[in-house]
């Protein structure tokens, strides 16, 4: 069968997108490939993590102390709490309520900067002993990376926060994508923690 | 009979295009995010690196004329070389060239009027000269002279500081990389005509998508193995320190697992190239187009399973076994591809244009590259010519035999639709000839001194392989030589090649269904692709072809 | 679609004959081919070389086909399917044979496979471990060898033991010595950067991988067994040939294998008379030195024109005896040869920017290890080397010593040409024992 001009215009399914449609299209799968594709430094960085435990005999190498799992536990607790407020953020932008959303990435914000502030602390506190291995020097190597990706994607949500504030967005689907971008932005913030997280923490 | 397909949209022949003008070359020059400009721009500056890149081959040639040290200064100084030699025609030639490939060409056959991210596709390009001058400033300050694969501890604790430029650098490039491939692959998948099904897309779209996904899966170790390489270096770290815990061994494994798949990165456009050329120049449809498609899809899984085979003198002995099957595996996509041009050439009605011929020379000598890569992958002769020129021979078989003819191919192909002229054909043939046969006598006896002892990577050798040598350098000036008659044919045919019309080649995809140059928004109306894109030899397509050929008739498909 | 049959391309009888031309060349081709393989390769010189080179004779057959199978047809299609001045017309709208491309597929698979068990069968008979390596005078003993930048060396730990019941080491260079029928395994070392170990007429080849020196570095493994080559004359030389770029001297990091005819010439021709330098090494300092400076790999850095070095990582050492006294303000000659040997870190020569390696009784790479003797008798070797001499070379036995004694606090026993062992009093010149030993 042959599809001809007159074909086309008969069938409504092959009617052309609008512009809007598209970019939005467009923008959507973007940032999925672009996710998928930047997932795999993490991935890197954890077969770098998981390879030079091989250069010990034990991990942690034989006088280092494992790093305490509680306080880091609780920094996930928050990410995670954080992205739960930051979906529930554009579900309720999507119901055109701009003040629940505000105040929900105001919550979001705030337990992010949480997250950071303890990831900080715990980059900070690596003890001696540890850097001189590979166990610290491998830790300092993936949250460091994570911050700044979480401290760069945090900013982009404060920036998407402000200008919510003013009014910028609506419940139409083109119009809010930079909140659908960053929230999907902090998702991956989340999910690059919790590997991280899970590979630093509990396997020894 | 079925209703006949109208390639210009719902007004059919009603447009009016005013006359094509060629974009004027200052707008080259700047920021533009028209996909036609920005391809051009990537050619042309991915061309200049394959003439830099191409001269320090001479050098490197001239050297190995005698076996003692006597055109450069030192051996360091010659391992520099090399080293530069090898990045620039990965990272600057051959990656951009497909960019610029996939382009111009990729949104017109898919009849749409731009990338998906037109902006993004601008800086992708704008990354790459910042990155070279860092990497070139590199070379000329304090050169890296650890080869383009920078083991360490050679390129942490001995090269000299150009090794870190050369990794930032490195780094910009792989950005730019992921960026373009993001856009090929949301442009491939969102902006097809509705009448264009996946299964009705032209081959060298589907090529484009696999190396994408290669790309966007594969640079992102090259990145993480780079940030490695950089913090040993300036910050002290022993990632790939022994002494400090490290391993050099995590240094092949990452950048193996991004590089591997990024020779398929390389060669896959070309293969897409090679499946257009060789149908529209034998009128006839490719043979077997879904196993072409797919074993592309193929080529980029099993290219992600085989990186340690470049290990196979240094990993554990009884981890080589599975990597060697893995290898082998690749050989039968590969195998199928061949098997299919062949078949698609099989019984046409060929025309010896100068795309023709360079897509005949890549076939020819594409299949020695893959009966070396098998003998390659067989781990016991494997460990008798890794690291030697054995090794040279094979990948420049498949990068320069294989990508490098597909470049010209694809060159001599798309160049009408670029410029709005022709090639000269004569110029054409002449490059051809030189270009084959100099490049099979440079390369070719590379695999006999690889097996007769010669290591790869050095600048002196025994006086046994002198005679071997000079037949090298000698066939290797010859194929530098040939590089100028396709740059003069170019510059001549730009201003006073025959005006080609919209559709020379009468080829089905999309990008000849416009004036040649297309106009800024690519085609005057959304266009019809024809049901089949390579549905060479029936009358449907016949017909469809003197519906633009009328159409474009009178002064409007040229500039 | 609606042409299928009809369409496929009918093949003109001059194709045909074509085609059957070129399969005879093919197969002629092949055969012809087969005849050049000993000239693309080296001598089989290991029982290893044999199995990879039929390896390679079965590659080349499966990919003569391949490789004329494919220029055959592309050599048909170009000549007759070209198309004639002033045909405009199309080929035939043929898309494909579901059954030709199973079997275009099918048909490599099952080479693939066959290829893969070969290469296995291959890969596991060359890397089995075999009994009795290394075998000299009824026992396996261990041979190390060392990969630095720019040179090969080689060390036998012998079963032998010297009068303080010292294990003898044999220190080849850049030679490998063995014989027919040896089973040599090779515990391979490196330095610095990553060499390769290769024996193109061995067909072997191995990475040496940089480990951690304290926990005893990386060691890799090479196993091969030399066999008789037909008409050539014994002990045979095969070049060892480093494979993997290690820097500015790559090209030039090379050494030999000395293949003997059994073990009986391996024995007199290498091993006893090795073990008897070492027992009774010559009563003067200098020639002591001259053997004593070839045991380390000082060549691979060096020039010294009177041993054959050629390497300009390092500084020349031509002369070095009219040079040593100026060097560093306060120090003669003596003192300042010694300190650059064991402290190299302590003056750089300018315009070199790399560090020279460590050597002294305590370090730990076994290849370095010094003892006060061996560096009187280096100093005594170099001060020689030169027109004139900054060197106190009349009061050479007790200067030396004396600026050995001063620097490091080393006594040196200048007796030691006849007997020695009484600098053991020092803690560390026990560790040094231990050192020699280990």
């Amino acid at each position: 069968m042959m599809t001809t001009a007159i074909d086309r215009q008969q069938k409504p399914k092959f009617a052309r997108r609008s512009e809007a449609d598209m970019r939005l299209k467009n923008n959507r799968l973007g940032m999925t490939i672009f996710q998928v594709s930047w997932i795999m430094v993490f991935l890197a960085l954890i077969i770098v993590n998981w390879q030079l435990r091989f250069s010990y005999s034990e991990w942690p190498p034989a006088g280092v102390a494992s790093f305490d799992p509680l306080l880091p536990s609780a920094a996930t607790l928050a990410l995670l709490l954080s992205l739960v407020m930051v979906r529930q953020g554009l579900q309720t932008l999507r119901r055109n309520h701009v003040a629940g959303f505000l105040m929900r990435w105001r919550g979001a914000i705030a337990l992010g900067i949480a997250f950071m502030a303890i990831i900080v602390y715990e980059f900070a506190s690596v003890s001696d002993a540890a850097m001189a291995t590979q166990y610290g020097v491998t830790m300092r190597l993936m949250t460091g990376f994570h911050l700044v990706h979480a401290l760069a994607i945090l900013a982009i949500m404060v920036y998407v926060y402000r200008s919510g504030a003013t009014g910028s967005y609506s419940r139409d689907e083109h119009d809010s994508w930079a909140v659908e971008g960053t929230a999907k932005l902090w998702t991956f913030v989340t999910l690059a923690w919790l590997m991280f997280y899970v590979v630093l923490y509990w396997i020894r | 009979m079925a209703t006949i397909a109208v390639p210009l949209g719902a007004q059919g022949e009603q447009i009016e295009a005013e006359a094509v003008q060629r974009p004027a070359l200052s707008e080259y020059l700047r920021w533009s995010v028209d996909h036609k400009i920005i391809g051009v721009q990537y050619g042309v500056s991915a061309f200049l690196f394959f003439m830099i890149g191409g001269a320090m081959a001479m050098l490197i040639r001239l050297e190995l004329w005698t076996p003692e040290l006597d055109v450069m200064v030192s051996g360091a100084a010659y391992n520099s070389l090399f080293t530069i030699h090898g990045t620039i025609m990965i990272f600057l030639f051959i990656i951009p060239m497909w960019a610029a490939f996939g382009n111009f060409v990729v949104p017109l056959q898919l009849g749409a009027k731009d990338m998906a991210f037109p902006w993004l596709n601008a800086f992708a390009f704008w990354l790459i000269p910042p990155a070279a001058v860092v990497v070139l400033l590199g070379y000329f300050v304090s050169p890296a002279e650890a080869g383009w694969t920078s083991y360490p501890p050679l390129s942490t604790l001995f090269s000299g500081d150009g090794q870190t430029l050369w990794a930032l650098g490195a780094h910009l490039l792989g950005i730019s990389s992921i960026m373009g491939s993001i856009n090929f692959i949301v442009t491939i998948f969102n902006m097809r005509p509705p009448e264009m099904t996946i299964w009705r897309m032209p081959l060298l779209c589907w090529a484009v998508l696999a190396t994408s996904i290669i790309a966007v899966m594969a640079t992102p170790f090259l990145a993480g193995a780079l940030t490695l390489l950089l913090l040993d270096r300036v910050a002290g770290t022993t990632f790939f320190d022994a002494a400090g815990g490290g391993d050099v061994l995590l240094w092949q494994n990452i950048f193996w697992f991004y590089s591997h798949p990024a020779v398929y990165i390389m060669v896959l456009p070309g293969m897409g190239v090679l499946s257009e050329v060789l149908s529209v120049h034998s009128r006839k449809p490719v043979f077997g187009y879904r196993m072409v498609g797919l074993s592309s899809m193929g080529i980029a899984f099993v290219g992600f399973t085989v990186w340690a085979h470049h290990m196979f003198t240094s990993l554990q002995p009884e981890l080589r076994i599975p990597f060697m099957i893995t290898t082998m595996i690749i050989a039968v996509p590969t195998g199928i591809k061949m098997f299919s041009w062949l078949g698609t050439i099989w019984g046409g009605k060929i025309r010896f244009t100068s795309a023709m011929l360079f897509a005949l020379g890549f076939l020819s000598l594409f299949v020695i590259g893959g009966i070396s890569g098998v003998m390659l992958a067989a781990l016991p002769f494997d460990i008798h010519v890794h690291d030697t020129y054995f090794v040279v021979s094979h990948f420049h078989f498949v990068l320069f035999g294989g990508s490098v003819f597909a470049v010209y191919a694809a060159l001599y192909h798309w160049f009408p639709k670029v410029t709005g002229r022709m090639m000269n054909e004569r110029l054409g043939r002449i490059h051809f000839l030189f270009t084959y046969f100099g490049f099979l006598f440079t390369f070719f006896p590379m695999h006999v001194v690889g097996m007769l002892g010669m290591p790869r990577r050095v600048a002196v050798y025994v006086e046994a392989f002198q005679p071997w040598n000079q037949l090298i350098s000698f066939s290797a000036f010859v194929l530098g030589f040939s590089s100028f008659i396709v740059i003069y044919n170019v510059i001549k045919s730009y201003y006073h090649g025959p005006v080609a019309g919209a559709n020379p080649w009468r080829a089905l995809t999309l990008e000849w269904q416009t004036t040649s140059p297309p106009p800024a928004t690519n085609f005057a109306d959304d266009p019809i692709p024809f049901e089949n894109p390579y549905g060479y030899g029936t009358e449907a397509a016949a017909a469809y072809l003197d519906v633009v050929d009328e159409a474009f008739s009178g002064g409007n498909g040229s500039p | 679609m609606e042409n299928t049959r009809s369409n496929i391309p009918s093949i003109s009888p001059a194709a045909v004959v074509v085609t059957a031309v070129f399969l005879l060349v093919s197969v002629i081709g092949i055969n012809w081919f087969a005849t050049y393989v000993p000239v693309v390769l080296p001598e089989q010189a290991s029982a290893e070389s044999k199995s990879v080179d039929e390896l390679f004779y079965i590659l080349m057959i499966i990919g003569g086909v391949v490789f004329f199978l494919i220029q055959g047809m592309l050599l048909i299609s170009v000549i007759a399917f070209r198309a004639r001045p002033g045909d405009d017309s199309d080929g035939p709208t043929y898309q494909g044979n579901p059954l030709l491309e199973i079997v275009w597929t099918i048909i490599p698979a099952m080479v693939v496979v066959f290829l893969a068990v070969v290469s296995y069968n291959i890969w596991t008979q060359n890397s089995e471990p075999k009994a009795s390596v290394n075998l000299v005078d009824g026992s396996s003993i261990s041979i190390n060898v060392t990969g630095a930048r720019y040179a090969w060396t080689h060390q036998y730990v012998t079963e032998r033991f010297d009068d303080n019941g010292g294990q003898i080491v044999i220190n080849s260079g850049a030679d490998l010595h063995t014989y027919i029928g040896q089973n040599v395994d090779l515990t391979l070392q490196t330095q610095d950067v990553i060499h390769s170990y290769w024996v193109p007429a061995m067909r072997v080849k191995q990475d040496l991988l940089p480990g951690d020196p304290a926990q005893g570095g990386r060691p890799t493994e090479l196993r091969f067994t030399p066999v008789r080559v037909e008409g050539r004359a014994y002990p045979a030389e095969y070049p060892i040939v480093c494979a993997e770029l290690c820097g500015d001297g790559h090209g030039r990091m090379r050494g030999t294998v000395i293949v003997y005819e059994d073990e009986s010439q391996f024995l007199d021709q290498f091993y006893e008379p090795a073990i008897y330098a070492i027992l009774n090494p010559p009563a003067d300092p200098v020639l002591r030195g001259e053997m004593e400076v070839q045991n380390y790999i000082c060549n691979s850095c060096h020039i010294l024109d009177s041993l054959g070095w050629t390497s300009t990582t390092g500084p020349s050492l031509n002369g070095i005896a009219e040079r040593a006294g100026e060097r560093v303000p306060g120090q003669s000659a003596e003192e300042y040869i010694a300190t650059s040997i064991w402290n190299s870190g302590a003056f750089r020569v300018p315009g070199y920017d790399q560090q020279m390696a460590a050597f002294g009784p305590d370090v730990v790479e076994a290849g370095n290890v010094m003892s006060p003797e061996q560096l009187y008798s280096i100093v005594a070797y170099l001060c020689t080397q030169g027109e004139s001499s900054d060197c106190d070379m009349e009061n050479a036995s007790t200067t030396i010593p004396d600026a050995i004694q001063t620097v490091f606090g080393y006594e040196v026993d200048i007796t030691f040409g006849m007997e020695s062992d009484e600098s053991a009093e020092t803690p560390d010149a026990e560790a040094e024992a231990a050192d020699e030993s280990a």
